[in-house]
């Protein structure tokens, strides 16, 4: 039984892991009270960049930190429409979808097939030799130990810092954080981004860790599942990371199914992470009430005169 | 001493301030991707110049832009009624998808029927199968409070394997040795071109539908307390109308017109239901829809623009070998420099006071 | 003040795409000076032939449309023939509308790549007759349109036999994109060369519903190996199978290209397209004005337009060998692919002893033989 259940857990780690980053990303944009639908075009963009400068300097830390960027500078431009021009944030997230995605073809046809250095598995010492954890957790690449870090950092900054209490307020009552003297318009660019940066390393993972080749269409419907995974996890750190794990989860486990030989259709498999995306956002419902968003999620700060 | 610009809140709108805007976004769209062009070493104007013949060059580019603006606009319409009232329905691809489906369906039971017989039949169960996928989400928002933004996108994605499952599988027409399509529809199946050429009856159907949903949200008061909810279902309680029950009906109609819009484009062009049906409208509606501002008058030119676009892109690819990405890039700024500009229709520019000199 | 700043904060960003854009765009045109002198190239003729190509994806991909375009550029150095690509078309709706500005805009040969493309295209061919019109992979026909496409499972069988002899598990893994005849035949036709020299193997199959998505395809031959597979085979566009083949030490088989480069240690050999020979040949053929519509060309490695990489150094000699004496069987117009006795998965008798399939049986083939564990819906 472990044979069969090890790799699958240690597969769902691998998948999850760019969705995990996204998610985190997207959350840390929505505690400032601005939503940003355009996760799919920024992790697009990020990949394409992630994997061009690992391509031309042949770092592929570099590539990471390329990708972040990328996805930061792509926030921005929602801030800019969205926090200074008070424009629809829905809207405005999907045109940075179609910008982004758009984006990532025009630029990266070229590129298709290409190969870039990217990071390789290896196992981590000592942890690796924990049975059946080690093997689960600790035989993949180098990113996705960095993903086990940020959700930790993650809670301490909006936990014990005075920072991310004040984006946390700037999320919940604009108005009120700007009559106790916080900037309010920073804070919230500072949110989106930061979540951009987050989103951008989840694109640089697709086209650095998971495949290091470059193709068009790498993000696939990655950020939409980040989106609904943030609501799933009532915007707190550890839940995306179950959220992130379960979608990773069900994706390793159809491809299993169909390996062992199974009489289910494939479409009806392949419909799978999309259905149980409903159906957490369901359960997530019956629990939370959707109360727990930031109060002031997706409406914007009116200037005074 | 600071010399600078602040907002101040208009008195009243700007009146041409909205096809100002849409100019500038244009404008300034235009400008950003001859940019990108003339990085890739290309002719920017020549790029242009083939875009627009593409277009509007010919009779011929005339009816394919006008052909691709059909569905486009008929899902920008149900994307508009739900975006009134503040209900993101991004799912528009996937209604689109389930009308295809129910259009198929009665047209592979009923193919015997006469068109007057069976073509009816399709729109009605294109209309119902559309907007069961929209109820879907609808019913969720309203029960459960599940974001339907999340709700209608993955359903969308659902939908298309459905279609693909369905072609794959008992719908595959036992002559197209083995490849995923239904059987041609039969000729009552099948919506005629008008007088020869490729424009057909489905065109009328879909004037007359954006008509008719001008007037109703125009002339009716439940189209009042439509466009009164859109202000939030606070708004709609305090006025004491039942906020659930338009919710509803909003869903299932904006899924009803893009089920019609699939119904459509299978029956008119494809004649036939298979995968390659999908392409992508349910999202450029959404586009189409905010550009016009949600008034189904102005969709229907912004669909043709968008459509224009698309369309363009194709000869600009066959001429200078450009990406038809191109396309989606000039789609999104114009979309993103609109959203910014739209600031400018409640706030004006206004010279800040030298504060220096005021003290 | 601080929103105007903010404004050009907007132009910056808007400057920063287009130098990213410039920066990769410079380096597009110094990779691919070729196609622009291509299209630019004056004609020495007085009026050149004119071929146009339309691809289902994008050529840069080492897959399906580079292998086609592969087969353009041999067109493109033919004297006194043009020729012009659009790529990433849509099936359906968009194609149409393409195929038939081709045809507007004066395309002598309009090629069409793709099973999609087929009722448009014999729409399109209608409104021009004088233009010729070749569809591929698909059944339908008309005064100006013939189909085309290659016996892809004669190299199948070829890399089955290949795959057969490496397995050490006995477990093959084979990552396949839609369950339409053309990939059914050639997993069927693989699954016959594998068990010719292996009756203990079995191929395992796992759709995708994409013919191109790196990840995917790459998670789904990790779902193999995880399941004991030791070679991995597929029939996808993208070399992500063959990169987790490799991460995992264990054996690929490519499709489309040689795949060798993306994966070195693990690739006994690939399943290749070479359409220059057909497409040369039915591009002069217009040019000497005896091309002919209503033809079903449905060749293979007699015309050499399907073919199998070189077999990697891992494979031993004796395998080799005999691979190279059914190859030499199949050039000479020997089609000793789907001869019975075979059997369907349920152990029915669908090809009895001696008999050769008929190209009916092979173009409508969707049901898997025995040997193959998976569905095909």
């Amino acid at each position: 039984m472990t044979e069969l259940i090890v790799p699958l857990l240690a597969a769902t780690v691998q998948s999850g892991t760019p969705v995990l980053f996204a998610t985190l990303g997207e959350m840390f944009t929505e505690k400032g009270g601005i939503l940003n639908l355009g996760v799919e075009g920024m992790m697009s963009v990020a990949a394409f960049a992630a994997f061009v400068t690992a391509y031309m300097t042949g770092s592929p830390w570099l590539g990471f930190i390329a990708g972040g960027i990328a996805g930061m500078l792509m926030a921005t431009l929602h801030g800019i429409v969205c926090i200074s021009c008070l424009g629809n944030q829905v809207v405005s997230g999907l045109a940075l979808t179609i910008l982004g995605v758009g984006l990532t073809k025009f630029l990266g046809t070229p590129y298709i097939g290409m190969a870039a250095p990217g990071f390789d598995k290896f196992a981590f010492p000592l942890l690796s030799d924990i049975p059946v954890l080690g093997n689960i957790f600790f035989r993949h690449d180098a990113l996705v130990y960095v993903s086990f870090i940020i959700p930790v950092l993650f809670w301490f900054f909006f936990r014990r810092t005075s920072l991310g209490m004040a984006i946390t307020a700037t999320g919940e009552y604009p108005q009120a954080a700007a009559a106790a003297g916080l900037k309010p318009v920073r804070l919230r660019y500072l949110a989106v981004g930061v979540g951009g940066f987050l989103v951008g390393l989840g694109g640089a993972y697709l086209s650095l860790a998971y495949t290091h080749l470059w193709t068009n269409g790498l993000s696939g419907g990655r950020g939409w599942i980040a989106v609904a995974l943030v609501i799933f996890a009532f915007w707190r750190p550890g839940r995306a990371v179950i959220g992130a794990y379960l979608f990773g989860g069900v994706m390793a486990f159809q491809l299993r199914l169909q390996a062992s030989g199974t009489n289910l259709p494939s479409s009806l498999l392949l419909m799978l992470p999309y259905a149980l995306t409903i159906i957490v956002l369901v359960f997530s419902a019956f629990r939370g009430r959707g109360t727990e968003a930031p109060a002031a999620l997706g409406t914007n700060i009116e200037p005074e005169g | 001493m600071t010399l600078g610009f602040k907002l101040k809140k208009r008195d009243e709108p700007w009146q041409w301030g909205a096809p100002i805007i849409l100019a500038g976004a244009l404008l300034f769209s235009f400008i950003v991707s001859s940019l990108l062009l003339e990085g890739q070493g290309k002719s920017a104007l020549d790029g242009l110049y083939i875009l627009w013949t593409g277009a509007f060059g010919s009779a011929f580019a005339f009816q394919g832009t006008f052909l691709k603006a059909v569905p486009i606009f008929m899902c920008s319409l149900g994307v508009a009624v739900a975006f009134r009232m503040q209900i993101w329905n991004i799912g528009a691809e996937g209604q689109f998808a389930l009308g295809a489906i129910g259009a198929t369906w009665m047209a592979l039971t009923f193919p015997n029927m006469p068109w007057y017989g069976q073509l009816p039949l399709m729109f009605i169960m294109a209309f119902i199968f559309g907007g069961i996928w929209a109820f879907i989400p609808a019913f969720l928002r309203l029960k459960l409070h599940v974001n339907e933004i999340i709700s209608t996108l993955m359903l969308n994605y659902i939908a298309i394997l459905l279609l693909e499952y369905l072609v794959f599988g008992v719908w595959r027409d036992p002559s197209s040795f083995g490849f995923p399509m239904t059987v041609e529809f039969s000729e009552g199946g099948i919506i005629a071109g008008i007088a020869g050429t490729r424009y057909h009856w489905g065109i009328i159907f879909c004037a007359i539908v954006g008509v008719l949903l001008w007037a109703f949200m125009r002339f009716t008061r439940m189209g009042f307390e439509l466009k009164a909810s859109g202000e939030g279902p606070r708004v709609a309680r305090y006025a004491g109308m039942p906020y659930g029950f338009l919710v509803i009906f909003v869903m299932c109609v904006s899924g009803g017109l893009a089920g019609w819009a699939g119904a459509i484009e299978t029956s008119a062009i494809l004649g036939r239901l298979q995968p390659s049906l999908m392409v992508g409208y349910g999202y450029t509606a959404i586009v189409v829809a905010w550009l016009a501002r949600l008034e189904p008058r102005n969709i229907a030119f912004a669909a043709f623009l968008l459509a224009a676009l698309r369309v363009g892109v194709e000869n600009m690819q066959l001429k200078m070998q450009i990406p038809a990405a191109f396309g989606e890039i000039m789609e999104g700024i114009i979309l993103l420099s609109v959203l910014a500009g739209q600031l400018f229709l409640t706030y004006r520019l206004e010279r800040k006071q030298d504060s220096a000199r005021e003290a | 003040m601080n929103r105007f700043l903010k404004m050009f904060a907007l132009a910056a960003c808007a400057v920063m795409l287009v130098a990213l854009a410039a920066c990769s765009g410079g380096e597009k045109a110094e990779e691919k000076p070729a196609e622009k002198t291509e299209a630019a190239a004056p004609a020495e003729e007085a009026k050149p032939i004119k071929a146009g190509f339309v691809y289902v994806s994008p050529i840069g991909d080492a897959g399906y449309s580079y292998a086609h375009d592969q087969g353009r550029k041999a067109v493109a150095e033919m004297d006194g023939v043009e020729t012009s690509f659009v790529e990433s078309v849509m099936e359906g709706a968009d194609s149409e509308r393409v195929i038939r500005n081709m045809a507007n805009d004066g395309f002598d040969i309009i090629f069409a790549t793709s099973f999609g493309y087929m009722d448009p295209m014999k729409r399109v061919a209608k409104e021009f007759p004088d233009t010729a019109f070749m569809h591929c992979s698909g059944f339908k026909t008309a005064e100006n349109m013939s189909n085309y496409f290659g016996r892809m499972y004669q190299a199948r069988y070829l890399t089955g036999l290949v795959a057969g002899s490496m397995t050490k598990s006995n477990e093959i893994g084979y990552v396949a994109a839609f369950p339409i005849p053309e990939v059914i035949r050639g997993i069927n036709a693989f699954t016959l060369g594998v068990k010719e020299v292996n009756p203990e193997a079995q191929v395992r199959v796992v759709w995708t519903k994409t013919w191109y998505d790196p990840a995917l395809e790459k998670d789904a031959a990790v779902a193999l190996l995880d399941k004991g597979c030791d070679v991995i085979a597929q029939h996808q566009d993208s070399p992500g199978p063959q990169e987790a083949a490799q991460e995992r030490g264990v054996y690929s088989v490519g499709y489309n290209s040689d795949m060798s480069g993306f994966a070195p240690k693990a690739h006994l050999t690939a399943a290749i397209w070479n359409w220059a020979p057909l497409y040369t040949e039915a591009v002069q053929q217009v040019k000497d004005g005896n091309w002919k519509g209503n033809q079903s060309l449905w060749v293979g490695m007699d015309k050499g337009v399907v073919d199998i990489a070189p077999l990697g150094d891992m494979v031993p000699e004796d395998v080799k060998k005999m691979v190279e004496e059914k190859k030499a069987e199949l050039a000479k117009g020997n089609d000793i692919v789907f001869v019975g006795p075979i059997k369907n998965q349920k152990g029915e008798v669908v090809l009895e002893e001696g008999k050769k399939a008929d190209d009916g049986q092979l173009l409508g083939m969707n049901y898997f033989i025995e040997g193959v564990v998976g569905n095909t819906e």
